[in-house]
C-alpha cells in the first residue's frame, strides 16, 4: 500500500461496487413511484419481465461503475501544490484544486461503505462545488494519509514535512469531548424540538398521502383515510392525543439524536479539531480553529438545569456567495457538552475564555414592530372575522391564548437581546427558548452597517449589523451614540491591525 | 468592564465615521433613476390600460384607478428623490463608506483590508450619461457588499484602480 500520492492512482477496487450501487440506487429512486404502481397493477408475465429488466439495469449499473472506476484517477502534484482528479467515461473531466484553497477535508462512511470497509473523501474548497470533488471509495489508511497531505501541504510545506510522517493513528489519543449514551439521551429529551416537529409533520403528511395513493391505485378510495382521521378525533380525547404526540415527538428526537451523534468524539489533532459521529453512517470532519468565524453556544431552560450546552462552530467559505442553507451546512455542531468542556473548546478556538466587557441593551421600542405585526394585526383580522362570520366566534379562547403566549415570547426576546463588547470579543445574546451566545472576534468582521429610522433620530436609537464570512450579527434598537462609538472602535481594531480574518 | 472603560479617552479621539463628509452621486444620475422609473410606470400603465379594456368593473371605476395610479407614481418619484438625496459615499484612508436608504438611513463601511474584489458596472442608461456603478465585495457574501451607483465613469475607474492597487499591496503583505 503506497502512501505516495504523486503518481495518478485509482480508488479502492471496492469503488466498482460503491459506484455501481450508487448509480443503481439513483436509477431506482427516479423510477420508484411509476415502478411501484406498475408492480401493483401488473400481471405475472409483465412482472417477470420487469424483474429481468431490473436485473439488467443493475448489471448495467455495475458495468458503468467498473468503467467509472477505471477512468477515475487522482494525484497530488507536489511541484505545483495541486490536487488533480481525472474522471468521466464519455466526457472527461480534469479537475485541478490548488492545495491552499482547500478548506476542509471530510472522510465519511455510508452504510454500504461501512459493510465493505471503505470511506469516501470529500474536499471542501472555496469556490467549487463540493460534490465535484468526491472520492467515493478509498481505503481508510490512504484516506487519512491523503487528508494529512492535503491539509498540511498548505502554507508551509517544508516545515510540515515531519508532521506528515507521523502516522494517522495520532488521532486516536484521548478525545477532548466524548458524548456517552446517557448524555445523548438527555440531549435528545431537551433539544431540537422544532426540527422533530417539522420531521413528524412531513412524515405524517407523507403517510397520509401515500395511503391515499395506494388506495387510488386500487381504485377504491372512498375517503376512508379522512374518515379514519375524523373518527380518530372523536375516539381519543384530545388529552390522550396530545400525550401520544409528545411521546412520539420525544422518541423521534432521541432516535434522531442517536443516529446523528452516536459515539460523538472531538479530539485535538495537531493544529486542528477532529470530530467524528454517527450510528449508521459515520461522519468525520476536520477543521481548523482559525477558520471558525462565529462561535455559538446555547442553552434552554431544561439544559440549564442539567448543565448542558450546545455549541455550533460557524466556518467561512471564502470568496464565494452562498445561500443560507449552505451556510448552515458549514456549521459544525457539538450537540452537548458540560461547562468545562465548553470552556476548553472556547479556549482552543479563541485562545481564551471571553469574559467581562460592557453590556448594551435595547430600548423598549424594540417591542413595537413585533407587537404591531404579530399581535395587533392578527387581532384586527380576527376582529373582522368575529364581526362578519359567527362561526369564527367559538375560537376566541384560542385567540386569547395566542395573544398571551406571543406577547410573552416577544417580551422574553426583548429582555434577552443584548450585546457585550470587550476589547477582544463581541458577544451577542438572543433567543426565546434556546438562549444563544454568539461570539466573534473583531478581526473577523468583514463589514459593518448601521441604520436608523428617521423617526428615531430624536430618540437616538439605531441598529448595527456586523457582517462576517459565516453570517451576520445584529444589535437592534440600541443607543445610537453608543453604537457609533462602538463602530468607530471596531473599525479602528480591524483597520489598525493587519490581523488576518482566516 | 474596567479594561473597556480605560479605553474611553482613546475612543473619543478615534476618527468618527459619522462625521465623514460624503460625496453625493453625480446629479446626472437622477436622470437615470427617472428614466428607469418612467419605464416601470409606463409598463404598469399599459397593464392598467389592458385591464380597463377587458374588465367591466375596472372600466366602470376608471377614474378611481387612474387617481390611484397617479398617486402611486407621485409617491414613487418622491421616495426615489428622497433616497437619491440621501445617497453618498466616501473613500477614507482605510475604508469605504456608503450611505443609502429609502426609509431607514443605512451606512455601510467596508475596511479596505477586507475587500475581496471590486467590479465596475455600466448600465445601459448610465453609460449614456457617462456614469458607472462600483461594486465592492467582501467575504461575507451578499449581505456585506456595497453597490455605489451614479459615479462619473472616469472617477469610478480611478477609485477602482486605487482600491485594486491597495488590494494587491495588502495581499502581498499578507503573503510575506
Amino acid at each position: 500500500m503506497s502512501l505516495d500520492f504523486s503518481q495518478p492512482q485509482r480508488q479502492s477496487a471496492a469503488g466498482i461496487i460503491i459506484n455501481g450501487a450508487y448509480i443503481a440506487q439513483r436509477l431506482v429512486r427516479v423510477m420508484f413511484i411509476p415502478l411501484a404502481l406498475f408492480i401493483v397493477k401488473a400481471n405475472k408475465t409483465a412482472l417477470l419481465n420487469t424483474a429481468f429488466g431490473f436485473i439488467a439495469v443493475v448489471i448495467l449499473a455495475f458495468v458503468y461503475g467498473y468503467f467509472n472506476y477505471l477512468k477515475f484517477t487522482f494525484y497530488l502534484n507536489p511541484l505545483k501544490q495541486e490536487f488533480v482528479i481525472d474522471k468521466g467515461i464519455f466526457s472527461r473531466k480534469h479537475l485541478t484544486i490548488p492545495i491552499e484553497k482547500i478548506q476542509q477535508v471530510n472522510i465519511n462512511q455510508g452504510f454500504l461503505q461501512k459493510i465493505i470497509g471503505v470511506y469516501s473523501l470529500q474536499i471542501d474548497t472555496a469556490g467549487a462545488d463540493s460534490k465535484e470533488v468526491d472520492i467515493r471509495a478509498i481505503n481508510g489508511e490512504i484516506a487519512q494519509a491523503l487528508r494529512q497531505h492535503l491539509l498540511h501541504g498548505q502554507r508551509t510545506p517544508a516545515m510540515e514535512e515531519g508532521a506528515i510522517e507521523t502516522p494517522p493513528t495520532a488521532s486516536t489519543d484521548v478525545p477532548l469531548i466524548k458524548i456517552k449514551a446517557a448524555t445523548l439521551l438527555k440531549i435528545g429529551l431537551t433539544s431540537n424540538y422544532g426540527q422533530s416537529v417539522a420531521l413528524l409533520i412531513g412524515f405524517g403528511y407523507a403517510v397520509f398521502y401515500n395511503i391515499k395513493e395506494v388506495l387510488k391505485a386500487f381504485d377504491n378510495d372512498y375517503g376512508q383515510v379522512e374518515q379514519f382521521v375524523k373518527s380518530g378525533f372523536t375516539l381519543f380525547s384530545t388529552g390522550i392525543l396530545l400525550a401520544a404526540i409528545t411521546v412520539l415527538l420525544l422518541a423521534t428526537n432521541v432516535i434522531r439524536t442517536f443516529v446523528k451523534y452516536f459515539d460523538f468524539q472531538l479530539s485535538k489533532h495537531s493544529h486542528s479539531l477532529l470530530i467524528s459521529a454517527g450510528l449508521l453512517a459515520r461522519k468525520n470532519t476536520l477543521l481548523h480553529p482559525n477558520k471558525v468565524q462565529i462561535t455559538e453556544y446555547s442553552q434552554n431552560y431544561l439544559q440549564k438545569k442539567i448543565g448542558l450546552f450546545k455549541m455550533s462552530l460557524k466556518q467561512a467559505h471564502a470568496g464565494r456567495k452562498q445561500s443560507e442553507k449552505e451556510m448552515k451546512n458549514n456549521n459544525t455542531e457539538i450537540p452537548g457538552c458540560n461547562a468545562t468542556e465548553k470552556d476548553e473548546l472556547l479556549r482552543m478556538i479563541l485562545n481564551r475564555i471571553p469574559d467581562g466587557g460592557s453590556t448594551f441593551k435595547p430600548n423598549w421600542r424594540y417591542l413595537n414592530l413585533p407587537v404591531v405585526f404579530q399581535l395587533i394585526l392578527p387581532m384586527l383580522i380576527y376582529g373582522v372575522f368575529y364581526y362578519f362570520f359567527p362561526e369564527a366566534r367559538v375560537y376566541y379562547p384560542l385567540v386569547v391564548a395566542y395573544f398571551v403566549i406571543v406577547f410573552i415570547m416577544i417580551y422574553i426576546s426583548y429582555t434577552k437581546h443584548r450585546i457585550t463588547v470587550s476589547e477582544t470579543d463581541i458577544i451577542k445574546q438572543s433567543g426565546i427558548w434556546d438562549i444563544s451566545q454568539e461570539i466573534i472576534e473583531p478581526r473577523k468582521i468583514q463589514s459593518i452597517s448601521t441604520s436608523q429610522y428617521p423617526w428615531h433620530k430624536k430618540l437616538d436609537i439605531g441598529h448595527v449589523t456586523l457582517h462576517t464570512a459565516a453570517g451576520s450579527i445584529s444589535f437592534s434598537y440600541g443607543n445610537f451614540t453608543e453604537i457609533k462609538t462602538l463602530v468607530n472602535y471596531w473599525l479602528y481594531q480591524v483597520e489598525s491591525g493587519d490581523q488576518e480574518w482566516m | 468592564m474596567q479594561h473597556f472603560t480605560n479605553e474611553t479617552i482613546a475612543l473619543d479621539k478615534l476618527p468618527k465615521y459619522e462625521e465623514t463628509p460624503l460625496t453625493n452621486p453625480d446629479p446626472k444620475y437622477w436622470r437615470v433613476i427617472i428614466i428607469n422609473l418612467f419605464i416601470f410606470l409606463f409598463l404598469m400603465a399599459i397593464a392598467l390600460g389592458l385591464l380597463t379594456f377587458f374588465n367591466e368593473s375596472v372600466r366602470a371605476n376608471w377614474m378611481l384607478w387612474t387617481t390611484l395610479f397617479v398617486a402611486f407614481a407621485v409617491f414613487l418619484c418622491l421616495i426615489s428623490y428622497a433616497s437619491f438625496k440621501r445617497r453618498g459615499f466616501a473613500l477614507r484612508e482605510k475604508d469605504v463608506l456608503y450611505k443609502s436608504g429609502i426609509i431607514a438611513e443605512k451606512t455601510t463601511i467596508i475596511p479596505l483590508n477586507r475587500i475581496q474584489h471590486v467590479a465596475l458596472n455600466e448600465g445601459m442608461f448610465s453609460r449614456i450619461f457617462g456614469l458607472g456603478t462600483l461594486q465592492i465585495y467582501t467575504a461575507s457574501g451578499s449581505s456585506g457588499e456595497m453597490h455605489i451607483a451614479g459615479i462619473e465613469i472616469e472617477q469610478a475607474k480611478a477609485i477602482k484602480e486605487a482600491l485594486v492597487q491597495r488590494l494587491v499591496i495588502n495581499t502581498k503583505e499578507g503573503n510575506e
